[in-house]
């Protein structure tokens, strides 16, 4: 296992990059497919008026770039709180690279299949990895 | 070269958002009183609802300082990790700084002309400049 409870956070920050690029390709593909021209797009357009307008599948890679911009600023944050209060241990890496782990697997099937019960389960799992680093998290900053 | 340098664009930014933020209120109080909106009145509204109802130039402010809580927030932590793990200095600042005035440059366009084109090519500029200190920070805390 790598020296730092940083490393899990580095990778999801990469993988994050990725998903975005994953995003660009596909909604681009689409929009030629949808004989969309951007340069002639009405000025101050979004990536959410695009709802209904490209495909689903489209679609779904951006929710899961918008989501990683979510949720994971918040895991972020806990652990640098853990790294900066003495809380790097076996048990907090553990908890963060099973938590990145899992958002990888959330971003796949969302990008993917996309069935709303399994996103669930994956996400519901991912959140009790974070309750738990949050709480290791009080636990290390109050000393 | 101090590890430290890398969280002078972070303050940056972080201020820059707080700009946006007076800026969309500045636009957006004066744009509801002229369209009779009632705040006073108002329960469980959100920001989405007034697209619908003020002009789009106030709404572009909105939009930009939604836009600055959501890939900003990567880049305060891959900064705050490369000035933790010692790498917050160099060529990593000269790359955060290149994000944070890239990031204002696709503020100032969003709430002025706010072609998508131009929008998207700042965007693009910008992400690079985020891609490159995540692939520093990948390198220095999992590869190394």
């Amino acid at each position: 296992m790598p020296e730092s409870l940083l490393a899990p956070g580095a990778v999801l920050a990469l993988w994050t990059l990725v998903m975005l690029t994953w995003a660009a390709v596909t909604r681009f593909q689409a929009f030629s497919k949808a004989g969309i021209d951007l340069k002639s797009a009405p000025p101050g357009g979004r990536g959410v008026d695009l709802e209904g307008v490209l495909p689903p599948l489209t679609n779904w890679k951006s929710h899961n770039y918008t989501h990683l911009c979510e949720q994971p600023t918040l895991f972020y944050a806990v652990i640098v709180f853990l790294q900066l209060s003495g809380g790097d241990t076996d048990l907090t890496r553990g908890l963060a690279w099973a938590y990145v782990v899992l958002r990888i697997v959330h971003s796949f099937w969302q990008s993917t299949v996309n069935r709303i019960p399994v996103r669930f389960a994956i996400f519901f799992l991912a959140t009790l990895c974070l309750l738990a680093l949050s709480a290791l998290a009080v636990i290390a900053t109050l000393g | 070269m101090d590890t430290n340098d890398i969280l002078g664009p972070v303050a940056t930014l972080a201020l820059w958002s707080m700009i946006m933020w007076v800026w969309m209120y500045a636009t957006r109080i004066p744009a509801m009183s002229r369209a009779k909106i009632d705040a006073v009145g108002m329960v469980g509204g959100t920001g989405k609802g007034l697209d619908d109802v003020l002009p789009p130039e106030v709404q572009w402010k909105a939009h930009n300082y939604n836009h600055l809580m959501e890939q900003p927030t990567v880049f305060y932590a891959v900064a705050i990790a490369l000035a933790i793990g010692g790498m917050g200095g160099g060529l990593n600042a000269q790359l955060a700084w290149a994000y944070v005035a890239l990031r204002i440059v696709h503020s100032l366009v969003q709430v002025t002309v706010n072609r998508v084109m131009w929008r998207f090519g700042v965007f693009v500029l910008a992400s690079l400049a985020l891609l490159a200190l995540c692939v520093h920070a990948f390198i220095g805390f999992v590869v190394h």
